[in-house]
Formats: C-alpha cells, structure tokens, sequence
C-alpha cells in the first residue's frame, strides 16, 4: 500500500507540496504519501532535511528579541509608570552600569528607558567608541620638543652638560651621612634630651650648694672624715682641733663644729 | 656623529625605562649628592612623560614645554624629600607632576589672558612614524587633535577627571588624593565628563553611531 501510494507521489510533486508538508498544512493522504515518499527516496528525504534546516536558520535569525523587549519596555511603561527613570537618571547611572555596578532594580529600569528613549538609545554606544578612541589617543604621545632636555638640565644643575656637574667631597659625604638609618627617630630625641637637661639641672642646682656636682661627693667626704676625727677625740679624750673645712652650708646642711660636738 | 648621540641616547632611554623602578633610589641619592649623569637619567626616563600629560591640559606645545621645565625645576629642589620608603621615583615624581599641572591648569582657568586653549589650532601634533603608510598616519594624526579638541571643550573640572581617570588611568582614590575632592564628586564628574565628551565628538563626527 505504501509502496502504491508512493509511486502516486512522484519527486516533482513531492518538492512542490514540500513547504505545505513542512507547515502541516496538506490534508492527511497526502501527507501520508509525501512522508512515505521521503522514507523511500533518499534525495526527496535530504532535501526535506535541508528545507528544515534553513527554515529553522531563518527563524533563529530573525528572531525578534529587540522588538519584544521593546515591547516589554513599552507595556511596563505604560502599566508602571511610577517605575520609570528619566534621561538625567540615565545619564547618572551610565557609568556603573558600564562598569557594571548597577544595582539589579536599577539596571532593569536602566535598560528599559535605553530602549524606549529615543535621545538616549545610542548614548551609551557613543560613550563606549570614545572611551576606546581616547584609548588609542593615548598610546600617541607627542616626542620631546628638541633642546628641552638641556633646558631643564641647564636650569637645575646650572649646565647643559651633565657630565661636567660632578658631586663635591662634602656632599657626597653629607649624603653618605644621610644613608645610615638612626634606629630612633629623631623627633623621638627631643624629650629625651629635655628630660636629661632637667635631671642635670636639678642635681647641680639643688644638691650642691656651689653648684657643681664633683663638689657635693668632695665635700660629703671632708664631712664623714671630720665626724669621724671627732668622734676619734672625744673617745680618747683629746681636745678638739679646729675643723680643717670650711663651714659653709652644704645644701642646708652645716659642719658639725666643735662648740655643736661640747654642747 | 649627531646621528650616533641621537642612538646612544635612545638605547639609554629604553635602558632606562626598564631600570628606572629598580633604580629609582639610587639615582635619586646620586642626584642629591650633585651627580650631574643620575639627574639627568632622571630627566630623561620622565620628561616624555611628563611632557604630554601637560600637553594633555594645556593644548599647546610652548606652554607644555615651560610646564615641564617647571616641573623638573620643582622636582630637583625637592629631593631631599624623596624616601624611598614611601613608595618608588615614579609614584612619587608623577603626582609630584600631576599636583603642579593641575595647579597650573586651574591657574589658567581663573585667569583667562593666561590660557594657550585659543592657540590649539596652531600647533602641529606629531606621532611616532610607526604607522602602515603617510595616509595612515595623516588620519591618526587628524583624529588625535580632533580628541584634544573635544577634551579641551570639556569644562575644566570635568576635563582634569577625565584626563586622569581615562589617560592617566589614575583609580577613583588617587584623583580623589590629587584632587582633594570627595570621592562621590569624583565619580560624578569622571561620568559626566565621558558623556560630555562623547556629545562632543558625536557633534564633531568623531564617533559616528
């Protein structure tokens, strides 16, 4: 039966209802006998694979995803409005969106006036090609205008020629200097340094009565050996000699005469 | 013999560049102690750079020039307080560089009798001669001053950010440290002055959509 209706459905009949059979669009016979057709013939079931094929192509191709976003854009204008941004926002938000920080409800709302706004559709196409154009704007740099370079050196070293200003024994020297590294700041130091000025004043100032400190253990000693000549005499039952220092007080301290030793 | 010192000083250069980070230190200690030779390495690896950054804010080759000799000048009077420590000759020279071009640019702005934008016509752009054929490079060279036009249409605060972020590639923080400006106003300006500028070079068929 197949075979018979198959020999019915000749490759020329089956090329001219091959659009209709690919669009369900043939009654049921035939298309019975068109598929019969293609398991039979292996040129008719090729081509029909090729049609297929383009067709699916085409309609990849074509697919209207602009016009329906501009669609969806259109609708969710119109249905929220509230949800809008204007062209000032647009423009506020261009560069994180290019960067790509924007924010997920932001963003939505970003590229829904970027389809919908006719002023603001190619912005930021137009701010991408310049940001690229300044890119290679870059990389041209202009070449050092001729003798600039002897300018500069003959304004900072005094001579065009470098090789003439040679460093002098005590700035080599100073930088030599400059190289260690004190291990204590030297702001650090100033405290320091007041807190030994202070100590070294008090100790001159208000220990030794003639200011100098090597006087205090001088005379500290002249005292203890005196004391203890006294103390010797009295034991022994001497009279007392006179006392060999000087009686001036030693920092409201006075000798120990020998009137104060009788008493 | 003019051709050999132009070679020799070239070959110097790129040796330079490749050594100026490691270097750095050393050359500025050499330079402090009076070493003519380290000073002028350190001219000679920075004033292209240097150079054209004040290019890129005066629009005028003359006024480039003087802004650089200004900025060595700064430079070499400053070099004992260069430490090494807080961070290499580069970092430390360019914002030196950016500090005193941008001062100069703001300068220039308050007082216009000074500014050299009127003269951007005049003068010629040069560019490497690496390009495939002199047509070529006569388009680079149309489309170069056409960009430093549309930037030096830009006003001043938006220019100064885009030149740093876009140019410069400075990061959001360091043109807020240069600019001493919040980093929110920063940002604001950086996006405004790209959309400016694409305006801009839209209007002068730079970028055509």
């Amino acid at each position: 039966m197949a075979n018979t209706t198959s020999k019915v459905m000749d490759c020329t009949a089956f090329e001219a209802r091959l659009s209709d059979y690919l669009e369900h669009t043939v009654e049921k016979d035939v298309r019975k006998a068109m598929a019969a057709h293609a398991l039979l013939c292996p040129l008719c079931h090729s081509l029909m694979n090729e049609v297929k094929n383009a067709i699916a192509a085409c309609r990849k191709v074509a697919e209207p995803k602009p016009a329906l976003t501009r669609l969806d854009a259109q609708i969710l204008a119109r249905t929220m409005p509230a949800a809008a941004i204007n062209c000032d926002e647009f423009e506020a938000y261009l560069t994180d969106y290019l960067d790509g920080f924007l924010p997920a409800n932001v963003f939505h709302r970003w590229e829904r006036h970027a389809v919908l706004c006719d002023d603001c559709t190619d912005l930021p196409g137009e701010v991408v090609r310049s940001l690229g154009i300044l890119i290679s704007y870059k990389s041209e740099e202009l070449p050092i205008p001729f003798g600039l370079h002897e300018r500069i050196l003959e304004r900072t070293l005094g001579t065009s020629r470098a090789r003439s200003a040679k460093a002098s024994w005590s700035d080599r020297f100073q930088e030599w200097v400059r190289g260690f590294s004190i291990p204590i700041s030297v702001p650090q130091l100033a405290p320091v340094a007041i807190m030994a000025l202070f100590a070294f004043l008090f100790v001159t100032q208000t220990v030794s009565a003639d200011g100098s400190l090597s006087d205090v253990y001088a005379k500290s000693y002249q005292l203890a050996e005196q004391t203890y000549e006294q103390g010797a005499n009295v034991w022994n039952g001497k009279p007392m000699d006179a006392p060999a220092i000087s009686q001036e007080s030693i920092n409201g301290t006075t000798a120990v005469s020998n009137t104060d030793a009788n008493n | 013999m003019w051709l050999r010192s132009i070679a020799v000083r070239r070959i110097r250069v790129e040796a330079l560049k490749a050594s100026a980070e490691i270097n750095g230190a050393e050359l500025v200690r050499r330079a402090r102690a009076g070493d003519g030779i380290a000073w002028e390495d350190i001219v000679t690896a920075y004033s292209r750079r240097i150079f054209n950054l004040a290019y890129r804010f005066t629009s005028n080759v003359e006024a480039a020039e003087d802004l650089t000799q200004e900025v060595f000048i700064r430079v070499y009077r400053s070099l004992d307080q260069y430490d090494a420590k807080q961070g290499d000759l580069t970092n430390w020279l360019m914002r030196l560089a950016r500090n005193l071009i941008i001062d100069d640019y703001r300068h220039r702005q308050r007082n216009p009798q000074n500014s050299m934008a009127d003269a951007v016509d005049d003068h010629q752009y040069h560019l490497r001669a690496v390009g495939t054929g002199a047509h070529k490079d006569m388009e680079r060279r149309e489309l170069a001053s056409q960009v430093q036009e549309g930037i030096d249409k830009l006003p001043a605060d938006l220019k100064t950010c885009v030149i740093l972020r876009d140019i410069e590639e400075l990061t959001y923080q360091e043109i807020v440290d240069v600019l001493q400006i919040p980093e929110g106003t920063v940002k604001s300006r950086i996006n405004r002055g790209r959309i400016e500028l694409a305006k801009i070079l839209r209007r002068m068929r730079v970028v055509t959509i």
